[in-house]
Parts: structure tokens; sequence; C-alpha cells
């Protein structure tokens, strides 16, 4: 595990090359996160994952461009979280695929809740110019969903509690690639 | 016998729109009520009321339950009194468990309470015999809440949430609809497993064959927001034989 500074952020990969980023932007982080990421060869496979939990007047900027210069090289790009208290997060994400690199799986996605008094601003693109390629990507912003909360309420669940377990659930698929000590302290502070 | 629920002139709205137009209704310790009427008589909307459902407006009158004023409580507050409503249409929480949900809240009703969590082998044990009243299965708790699940799937996961919590008053929100001979009969041998002398439901149907089952004490029937008639069982006959036309104030 790495500290914020120590993250490189301008990465080539590979032949077979197999990199996983998990980057958390944790309450109380304000920044840029930048990551640059060069595919140079056949067959390597990055994913960067990321997730947000951005409160008091947090400013978080991400900005992500992964680009396969050749073909038959996989990429994965998933940033969620939960932005609130006049927080504001970006999210700017490229998917390059240059000419000739056919073959190539890239896929990019962020998910937001945004509660009251937050902002979230994203821009997904995809830049292909190959022909033969899997790409998509997808952004969603979001808030927590009241009949779910009241559903858990009329169980009983109190109404703090019941906030905090859809916000775990919503972001569960990031916190499950982190190692099970740092997750429980990320999760506390949820 | 005292009574568990005490409504009075109840009148509430649904976006500036008056559902319910003066409900009285008192139920006594014990009994099972039923509550007919056409669509849009407001049944559901009483049980949303009951249990305290945001975007529900309570314009006029009074509810009481087990002496408490129910209107004061939040959703919450009224799950540890020991109000339960089974949702006509139960909502989907993608990514919590059935275990990690019904943990929650039976903990949450004990803390309520001022008792201590139940230890993870009392928990356990519980839950074994609360998911084989209703007849699923030990992967049935992994699943996440009713997403993917059946309709008829959906309606046992409401009557096992109501055994878990043990409630003593539960609302019955068309638990029968959709659902076909066979987990019709599992859903109203598990009500009827939970029947006490000091437990309470409000049977809310539109058939009689739900009531063959969970056989009612008293039945009411609404119509425009206003309960019509009040009867024994005679009255679920009257309805499946020529409807609620023939039924008025």
């Amino acid at each position: 595990m790495l500290g914020r500074d120590e993250v490189p952020r301008r990465l080539t990969l590979r032949e077979n090359d197999d990199l996983h980023i998990v980057f958390v932007a944790r309450p109380g982080y304000s920044g840029n996160v930048d990551f640059e990421i060069d595919i140079v060869r056949p067959g390597a496979n990055l994913e960067i994952a990321g997730l947000y939990l951005s409160n008091n007047g947090d400013k978080v900027n991400f900005n992500v461009c992964v680009r396969h210069l050749v073909g038959g090289s996989h990429s994965r790009q998933i940033f969620k979280g939960i932005v609130g208290d006049r927080a504001a997060v970006s999210f700017d994400g490229l998917i390059y695929v240059a000419q000739d690199a056919e073959k190539t799986e890239a896929y990019q996605e962020n998910h937001s809740i945004l509660l009251s008094d937050g902002k979230v601003d994203t821009r997904p693109q995809l830049e292909i110019y190959a022909d033969d390629v899997k790409c998509s990507h997808g952004a969603t912003v979001g808030s927590l969903d009241e009949d779910a909360l009241f559903y858990m309420r009329s169980r009983g669940i109190p109404f703090e509690e019941a906030r905090k377990m859809q916000m775990i659930s919503f972001v569960s698929d990031i916190l499950d690639r982190l190692p099970e000590s740092y997750r429980n302290d990320v999760i506390s502070r949820i | 016998m005292s009574n568990i629920l005490q409504i009075r002139n109840l009148h509430a709205a649904v976006e500036g729109k008056e559902i319910l137009r003066g409900i009285d209704l008192d139920i006594a310790e014990g009994q099972v009520h039923a509550l007919m009427g056409p669509n849009g008589a407001g049944k559901s909307t009483l049980g949303a009321v009951l249990t305290g459902r945001p975007g529900y407006e309570v314009t006029e009158g009074s509810i009481l339950f087990k002496g408490q004023d129910l209107l004061a409580m939040t959703p919450e507050e009224r799950s540890w009194a020991g109000l339960f409503l089974s949702f006509q249409y139960p909502i989907e929480i993608p990514g919590v468990s059935i275990n990690n949900f019904m943990k929650a809240a039976v903990n949450a009703k004990r803390k309520a309470a001022g008792q201590s969590e139940l230890s993870p082998a009392d928990y356990l044990k519980l839950l074994k015999s609360k998911t084989a009243l209703v007849q699923m299965k030990g992967e049935f708790i992994k699943r996440d809440v009713n997403v993917g699940f059946s309709g008829g799937e959906k309606k046992r996961n409401e009557i096992f949430q109501m055994a878990m919590l043990d409630p003593d008053l539960s609302i019955l929100d068309e638990t029968d609809s959709g659902l076909d001979v066979d987990a019709l009969k599992i859903v109203a041998d598990g009500v009827n497993a939970l029947r006490s002398p000091s437990k309470s439901s409000i049977v809310i149907t539109h058939y009689k064959r739900l009531l063959d089952l969970i056989v009612p004490d008293v039945v009411h029937v609404l119509k425009a927001g206003r309960i019509v008639r009040t009867g024994g069982r005679e009255l679920v006959e009257q309805i499946e034989n020529q409807g609620y036309d023939s039924i008025n104030d």
C-alpha cells in the first residue's frame, strides 16, 4: 500500500503486465488524482478502481487517461463514491484506442451517490481509432433510495444505520478490492 | 380485552389528495381483522400511514398503539414498539444480504428494549427456526434483500421477517396477491403459527381464499376512504358472491 505522494501516476504497461490500482480518497482528502497509462504491448491487463468518500468541502479531481497503443490488451476503470456536504468531485476519464490497436477491450464506469449539498461532474470519453474493439463507458449520479430506506426503518433499523448500510452496499465492489484491515478502516469512516 | 390499536377520525392525504376520510377502528389484543374494499379505497394508504411512510400526510385524527401516540413516532420506533407491515410490493436492496439486514433489525429492536445483542449462536438458532417456518433454504439468507426474488419468494421473505421480529400487530397488505396455491398455503401457515392471544393482525385482501386460511374475527369494508360496513365472515361471502357494489353505507 502506498501513500498519496508515492503512487506513480505515469505508467507504461508492457507484455503481459497485470496491474491493479485501487485509489481511495477518504473523507478529508482534497487534491488532483491523475493517472496516465500507456499500454504498449499486447496481453497487458490494467484495472484502476477508485473510491471517494468526500464531504465537508473536500475537492477531488480525477483525471484518468488510458491509452491502448497496441491491440490485444485489456483495461477497466471503475470509480465510485459518495459526495455530500459541500464536497465537489470531478471525473475526467479517457479511453484512447490507437489505429490498428485491434482486439482491445476497454471499459470505464463512474457511479456516484450525491447527498444534499454535494456536487459531481463526470465526463467519460472514448476516442477510438481501431475497428475491432470492445469498449464501453457509463456514468450515473443518483441519490439514496428513499423506498429502501423506509423499508429498512420499518424493520427497526435506525435511519442513520440504514443510510450507512445503503452507502456501504453501493461501494461494496470497490471495498472488496481492499485488504481486510484497511477495508474495515474505510468502512468505519462512511 | 384491551385495544392494541385505536384509530379515531383519521384523515390522510397523498400529494394533497385526501385518501382516508374519517377512519375509526379498534383492534383488540388477539384479534384478526380483515380489511377489504375496491382498488383505490385507501387500504394500502392505511398501512402506509400506520407505519409512517414518508409522503403520507395525516391531516386529522389520532392513532393510539398500545396506548402510545403512534403518529409522534418514527418508522423505526413503531417497529420497536411491535408494529409490522408486510409490504404489498417488497423493496429490493442490492448489496445488502438478508442476513445482515435481519441482524441489524433484530439487534436494533433489542437495543431499543435495553437488551444486549443476540450471541451469534442464539441468532443462528432464531434464523434457522424462522427460515424453516416459511420453508426457505439456508442459502436464502445470503441473498440480497428481494433482489431477483419471485413474487412468492418476496412474500415468504416478508413473513420470515415478521417471524424474526415477533410483532404485536402485523398488517398484511395483499400478501396473497400473485401467489400460487402452494405459496399461499406456506404464507398462511406461517401467519397462523404466529397467532397468539396477545398478537393481532390486519389482513388486507380482495379474496376469500386467503380468509379461508387466515380466519378473521372481524371484517371491515373500506370504500372511498371510509369504513362503510363492519361485520363477521358473512361479509366475505357476500363480497365473493355479489361484489363490493352490494355493500353501501
